[in-house]
């Protein structure tokens, strides 16, 4: 990944991340503003619905103590007290409930014996006595009670009196239902009101404006909940996208005549508004974070561009160093770190090239050095035998002039001999300045290794020192390749190594592919003394050599000839281990006939 | 001489009082009476599927009679028929006619006659002997064949073809129809060319479908003659010391459960005998009739009341809870027992008080019964298409013979068409009784109670002759003021 890429990647998240927070910020801020306003509704609301439970309840007690004290309904009693047939009044309570716009209304004889039932007429002469059973007596004010009827069980606010006459008391339960409380209840928008009953016998119910509204089955733990501790609680149920997705659903239990709860009052609080203020929060964060990233990566672009540029261009600039491009050179514009960078960088290249051109001085002062050290000790060979025939010659004509004619003869041969001996040196040293250019042709290298092998066969089988020839062949295409410049490579290599293994050994000739295929390889393998690191180093320098009587020249031309041929020339070795060199070499590809470049001179 | 004055006054003064009242007593002719009807009814074809058949038969009655008819005693009298005789079987019958005429003015014939009970009773073989004589055969003995031929159904009715229209129906009743609104309104004029010689008033009408509160301001009002009078309304009425004539509690109140071959929903399960017996062990008859009939009704436990057949006493019509609860949990080990849905006159406000009760006394027993309102409850082709698995129906007192009237009771209850011959060849008490108790066996009816007809009459009526069973003759009514 380029650093532009990065820089970019970079300001993009950081963008993106800021955004984001602020985003997310915003929305728990406006979160918490949502929650306080739902409370506070739901808490209006509540408080709305007790006045309205109070002020039923004070018109239901109103109406049962009106009927109570009336006129009509004191005659009734008086003649019931008296004999009257229950059956005459059997009709009594509806036209009391009636008059009082009461949905409920029993007239109960003193043995809990229905007289009259406004809501359940049929019902006379059944017996009703939970109010006698109870332990303490029931409120003044009305109370949550279910109430049977014909439909089943319904919830009530009931108000209960006593009426004494001629010493004995009759009963009056009267009351409304409790969802005509809650329909009065006019509930903001957003907010919704039922009361989920729970009779004492058979499942609850939801009942009021708000319960066709109420999933019951999701709020059914909550409402669990509520009546077991008998104390309000809330939950957030998923409605759904129908319904506006989310809403807080407020449970709290209402106050029956004993512990048991008769109902639960449920207060659900739509949080879709809150909802799409988040979405929308949500979306101008994306849009917000889009046009952020967007202008983001135009600037980060523009400004990674200018910095990165000058710092790509030192990359490149490295890489054509790398390369052995010593020329290259960098722009110094500006004057920030990036420019003292390109100056600093330029500083070094050119101190490089001063110690490259340095090292290349020195080395080539070396080369001569050596060069005029081995030319000495080549010339200096055959030149004692000169100097000692002359030396003999002079020495003949004063002392023994008359052998001095014989000793001439052998004089002058010795020194015709010599001189050729230095003709042959020199030859080689010319041999060496003038390679011939390769004639680059497909070869087939493994007939060619086993043609070398056959070779270097006699020699490989001297005594003492007998070397044994191995050939590990593999299925290699064919090289491009001058035949000659390269058996005279692999020639020199198999002296090399006979010359490493005095005492004998194994000689391997292996050949192979690399793993790209493009290079064949040839390695050769002595069982010698091996190299040193050091020597393994300077082993294809001109000049330089192991042996006593080397000129140096063999492998530094072997490194010539295959350098003209595009392939590389290593060799690795360990000291009582023996050497190997590995020839790389192009594969034949069919139309490499051009003439390679010459080598290093 | 003071003593005697003081005595020939007080006789001339009781000589004046007595003239007076007989001249206020004495029947005149004239005038308009006027009757407000709880019901509305639809047609007066005696033998239409009506939902209101009862209030039905009281109008058809002013315009059509029959062979035969009861009088106010339940007393047999010739009606068109001044005489009949019986073979030995009771399987051959011949009623001679009177002279009359309809009131379209064709004289009455016995091939008229034929037609029309061959209309009623299709089942048996009519002929006329000669022009005033119909044969009447029957495939079984009917023993009391005159009595049957009384009750509504049999009225001779002739019936002219009116193109594509419903046939028109003519009578030879005391009243002709005048005008017809079906469901509101009927007017009868008087029939100068009775038989039985003009009616006192010129015309009858009938206002339909009246509200309790509307009858409420007309008594008030005295608008009217008489009015229709739920049992509930009679203390009310009687503390404002207003005239209320009531029949014998001849109506019977039963719960009659719906089954397919009795003229319920095909394919409607019926209820379990198991349940249906149980069910009839938990009504408390004795709350129903003391209570909601106000001491009115008396329990039922038999299809005709005691006061007729005197041997309704042999049917129990206990309430035994616990042996109810036995038998619905016995019919709970082997069938799913679902709600009753019982059916319920919307017209009749005690009808929904008495079905409501008795699901109040079903449920002690565990058994769920769902009463409702049906608004054609009475109509058997209704009746079959409904959901109901039982209905409350309050059934009239057709004849004051208990055979005729067993007979048409287990028509209108559509319960077991094929005990007829039975009942109709019944000779003695005891088959009768033996009948009924086969019938009231199955449960399928389950009677409540014997329930009366009230009516509240203008005390400018005179005459409203109102039958044992509820029936009216209003043939010599008079209105007192008319002209």
């Amino acid at each position: 990944m380029s650093l532009k890429t990065k820089l970019l990647l970079l300001v993009t998240i950081s963008i993106t991340a800021s955004v984001g927070a602020v985003a997310w910020l915003i929305e728990e801020r406006a979160h918490e503003a949502f929650r306080q306003v739902e409370q506070e509704r739901t808490s209006a609301l509540v408080n709305q619905f007790r006045r309205e439970f109070e002020h039923a309840g004070d018109e239901i007690t109103r109406g049962v103590d009106s009927i109570a004290g009336s006129e009509a309904m004191q005659r009734t009693l008086t003649e019931l007290a008296n004999g009257a047939e229950y059956a005459n009044y059997v009709n009594e309570a509806a036209s009391n409930a009636a008059a009082q716009r009461l949905d409920f209304l029993d007239l109960i004889a003193p043995d809990g014996a229905i007289i009259s039932s406004a809501h359940w007429p049929a019902r006379f002469g059944y017996k009703q006595r939970w109010f006698l059973d109870l332990p303490s007596p029931l409120p003044r004010q009305a109370f949550l009670k279910h109430v049977e009827t014909p439909q089943g069980s319904v919830l009530a606010m009931l108000c209960f009196r006593t009426v004494a006459v001629h010493g004995l008391n009759y009963y009056l339960i009267g009351g409304r239902k409790l969802d005509t409380v809650v329909q009065s209840l006019s509930p903001p928008e957003g907010l919704r009101v039922a009361i989920f009953s729970v009779p004492e016998q058979g499942s609850g119910e939801m009942i009021g404006p708000g319960k066709e509204t109420f999933n019951a089955t999701k709020i059914m733990a909550l409402i669990q909940k509520v009546l077991d501790k008998h104390a309000e609680d809330s939950v957030t149920v998923d409605l759904g996208q129908a319904q506006g997705n989310e809403e807080i659903v407020h449970a709290i239990p209402l106050p029956g005549y004993t512990d048991r709860v008769p109902a639960v009052l449920l207060v659900g609080n739509s949080l879709e508004q809150e909802l799409l203020l988040e979405k929308r929060i949500r979306n101008i964060s994306l849009v917000i974070a889009g046009v952020g990233v967007f202008i983001g990566v135009v600037v980060s672009g523009i400004v990674t561009a200018r910095f990165s540029r000058p710092i790509k261009t030192l990359a490149q600039a490295a890489t054509e160093i790398g390369h052995g491009n010593w020329d290259v050179r960098v722009e110094t514009s500006g004057r920030d770190e990036i420019g003292k960078l390109a100056v600093a960088f330029n500083q070094m290249t050119e101190e490089l090239m001063g110690q490259r051109e340095r090292l290349v001085q020195s080395e080539r002062v070396a080369a001569w050095r050596e060069l005029a050290r081995r030319l000495a000790h080549e010339l200096k060979n055959p030149l004692f035998p000169l100097q000692i025939t002359v030396e003999n010659l002079l020495r003949a004509r004063q002392n023994t002039p008359q052998d001095f004619d014989e000793v001439f003869q052998e004089s002058t041969a010795t020194l015709l001999a010599e001189i050729a001996n230095l003709k042959t040196i020199i030859g080689r040293f010319s041999d060496f300045s003038k390679m011939p250019a390769p004639q680059i042709q497909a070869v087939d290298l493994n007939e060619l290794v086993r043609s070398v092998a056959q070779l270097f066969q006699g020699q490989l089988n001297r005594d003492p020192g007998r070397i044994q020839p191995r050939l590990q062949l593999g299925d290699v295409p064919q090289v491009s390749a001058d035949p000659v410049l390269l058996r005279r490579v692999i020639e020199n290599l198999v002296l090399n190594a006979i010359d490493a293994m005095p005492q004998g050994g194994t000689l391997t000739f292996r050949t192979m592919t690399n793993s790209d295929d493009r290079f064949a390889v040839f390695e050769l393998a002595d069982t010698g003394a091996g190299l040193t690191a050091e020597e393994c180093d300077r082993l294809f320098t001109p000049y330089y050599t192991t042996k006593q009587h080397g000129t140096g020249l063999g492998l530094a031309i072997a490194q010539s000839v295959i350098s003209d041929h595009h392939g590389r020339i290593t060799v690795s070795s360990k000291k009582e281990h023996g050497t190997t060199f590995h020839v790389e070499l192009p594969v034949w590809d069919g139309v490499s006939t051009v003439e390679f470049g010459r080598g290093k001179s | 001489m003071k003593r005697l004055l003081l005595l020939l006054f007080a006789i001339s003064s009781v000589a004046l009082l007595t003239a007076g009242a007989y001249g206020g007593s004495r029947p005149r002719y004239g005038g308009t009476v006027r009757i407000l009807l709880h019901d509305r009814v639809l047609s007066i074809d005696p033998l239409g599927d009506e939902d209101r058949p009862a209030a039905r038969d009281r109008i058809a009655a002013l315009a059509f009679e029959n062979l035969t008819q009861v009088d106010a005693q339940g007393r047999l009298r010739p009606g068109l028929a001044v005489s009949w005789h019986a073979d030995q079987a009771k399987r051959a019958w011949q009623f001679r006619l009177r002279l009359a005429n309809f009131h379209d003015g064709t004289v009455l014939t016995a091939a008229e006659v034929a037609a029309s009970l061959a209309k009623s009773n299709p089942a048996w073989k009519y002929s006329a002997i000669d022009r005033q004589t119909v044969s009447i055969e029957t495939p079984y003995a009917v023993q009391q064949m005159a009595e049957l031929l009384a009750l509504p159904r049999y009225a001779i009715v002739k019936r002219q073809a009116d193109g594509s229209n419903a046939p028109i129906l003519i009578g030879t009743g005391s009243y002709k129809l005048n005008q017809w609104q079906a469901g509101e309104h009927a007017q009868f004029t008087a029939n100068e060319d009775y038989w039985g010689g003009r009616p006192f008033a010129d015309s009858i009408e009938f206002q339909m479908g009246s509200s309790v509160r509307e009858q409420l301001m007309d008594r008030q009002l005295g608008t009217y003659a008489a009015t229709e009078l739920s049992i509930d309304q009679i203390r009310n009425v009687e503390q404002n010391n207003q005239t209320i004539t009531m029949s014998r509690p001849a109506d019977l109140l039963a719960l009659v459960f719906l089954q397919p071959d009795s003229g319920g929903k095909s394919g409607r399960k019926p209820v379990d005998a198991r349940v249906r017996q149980a069910l009839g062990l938990t009504i408390n008859r004795a709350a129903i009739s003391n209570v909601i009939f106000q001491h009115k009704a008396i329990p039922a436990s038999g299809l005709l009341p005691q006061w007729l057949t005197g041997y309704e006493f042999m049917f129990s019509g206990v309430t035994d809870i616990n042996r109810a609860k036995e038998l619905r949990a016995d019919a709970a080990a082997f069938v799913v027992i679902s709600p009753i849905a019982l059916a319920y006159d919307f017209a009749d406000p005690l009808a929904r008080l008495a079905a409501e009760r008795i699901a109040v006394d079903a449920r002690e027993a565990g058994i769920v019964v769902q009463p409702y309102a049906e608004s054609h409850l009475y109509s058997k082709a209704a009746r079959g298409s409904m959901n109901a698995d039982a209905v409350l129906l309050r059934v009239p007192l057709q004849s004051l013979d208990p055979s005729v009237a067993l007979a048409a009771r287990t028509d209108d209850l559509a319960l077991s068409p094929e005990s007829a011959p039975a009942i109709l060849g019944a000779t003695r008490p005891e088959d009768l009784l033996e009948i009924e108790r086969k019938l009231l066996e199955t449960n399928r009816v389950l009677p409540v109670a014997h329930v009366p007809q009230v009516l509240w009459l203008n005390s400018t009526a005179h005459n409203w002759q109102q039958e044992l069973n509820g029936g009216w003759n209003l043939d010599q009514l008079w209105m007192e003021g008319a002209r």
